[in-house]
C-alpha cells in the first residue's frame, strides 16, 4: 500500500515538472534549498546578489500544482492516520519523525507514513497544501493535526487517543 | 565594491530594522526576537538556539550559518482563542523570512498568559 501511494505522489510530482518547464517556469521550487546555498556561494564571487532578497522571488513559485493537490486529497482521505515524515516508520531521519512514530507505534494503531525526503516536490508542495513549515506532519482522518509539539501535547493530554480512536470508528 | 555593498547592507538593515542577510551572519535568535516580539507583544518570549544538537542532520547540510534548529516559547493575548495548530501558524507566519532562509526546525510552545 505505502509504495502504491508513494510511486501515485512520485508519477504526478513527475509529470508537473516537465509541465512547468514547458510554460517556461524554471523549477525553481526543487532546487529551492538549494538556491539557498548556491546564492551563497555566489556572495564570495559576486557581492551584488544580495539584493533583492531572493526569498520574494521564491515565493512567486507555487510547489502545489492542481495535480498535487488533488492527488493529496486522495492521498490524506484515504488513511485514518497518515503521517508525512523524513525517513520511514522503521528507519525515521530525524528525532522530531522519531518521537511521532514512537507515539503512534504505542497507541498500538494502523497507520501509514510517506518518506518526504524521497520526493522534493512532494516535500514542497506539502508545505503549502499544509500551512506548515516544516516536518513531520501527522493527518487524522483526513485533517491537519500537527506537527511534532503539538502531536506529543495532545498524546501528553489524551486528546491524541481520544481523537484516533474517534477516527477508527468513523 | 564588496565591502562597500556590505556597507550599504548595514545602512539598509539599520533603516528596515530587519536583518537582510539571510543565514551565514548569524544574529537569527535577534531577528527572531524582533519579529515575534513586535507583533505578538509577549509577555514571556524565550528563544534557545539547539542547533548543536542537530549538527550533521541531513536536513542542515549545506547550510553555513549553523542556525537551523531553535526552542521556542511565547506567552502572549494574541493565542487567546486559537487553536494549537493556529498559534504555531501564527509563529511560523511572522518567521517566514527565517524558514526560507535557512531555519530548519522550531519547536514551539504557545500559551496564553492564562495557561502559564
Amino acid at each position: 500500500m505505502a509504495s502504491s501511494l508513494s510511486a501515485a505522489v512520485a508519477a504526478v510530482a513527475a509529470a508537473t515538472r516537465p509541465i512547468k518547464s514547458r510554460a517556461g517556469i524554471k523549477t525553481v521550487l526543487s532546487l529551492a534549498p538549494r538556491f539557498q546555498s548556491l546564492r551563497r556561494l555566489s556572495l564570495f564571487a559576486r557581492p551584488q546578489p544580495l539584493r533583492p532578497n531572493p526569498s520574494l522571488s521564491i515565493r512567486c513559485f507555487s510547489a502545489l500544482s492542481p495535480q498535487l493537490k488533488s492527488t493529496l486529497d486522495t492521498v490524506v482521505n484515504s488513511h485514518k492516520v497518515l503521517l508525512f515524515m523524513k525517513g520511514t516508520k522503521d528507519f525515521p531521519q530525524c528525532g522530531f519523525s522519531n518521537t511521532v512514530v514512537q507515539i503512534l507505534k504505542s497507541l498500538n494503531v494502523p497507520f501509514e507514513t510517506m518518506n518526504i525526503l524521497e520526493n522534493e516536490t512532494l516535500r514542497q508542495g506539502l508545505k503549502e497544501y499544509s500551512s506548515w513549515p516544516t516536518f513531520p506532519q501527522l493527518y487524522i482522518d483526513g485533517e491537519f493535526f500537527g506537527g511534532c509539539d503539538i502531536t506529543v501535547e495532545a498524546y501528553k493530554n489524551g486528546q491524541l487517543q481520544e481523537l484516533i480512536e474517534k477516527a477508527m470508528c468513523s | 565594491m564588496a565591502r562597500k555593498i556590505e556597507e550599504e547592507n548595514e545602512i539598509l538593515e539599520r533603516e528596515t530594522g530587519e536583518g537582510r542577510s539571510l543565514g551565514g551572519r548569524g544574529g537569527r535568535k535577534e531577528r527572531m526576537r524582533e519579529r515575534l516580539g513586535g507583533k505578538l507583544n509577549p509577555t514571556e518570549l524565550e528563544i534557545e538556539d539547539v542547533s548543536h544538537m542537530h549538527a550533521g542532520h541531513a536536513g542542515v547540510r549545506g547550510n553555513s550559518s549553523g542556525e537551523t534548529h531553535f526552542n521556542l516559547r511565547v506567552v502572549s493575548k494574541e493565542f487567546e482563542g486559537k487553536s494549537m495548530v493556529k498559534r504555531h501558524r501564527l509563529v511560523y507566519d511572522l518567521l517566514k523570512e527565517e524558514l526560507e532562509s535557512g531555519l530548519h526546525a522550531l519547536s514551539i510552545v504557545a500559551k496564553t498568559p492564562s495557561e502559564v
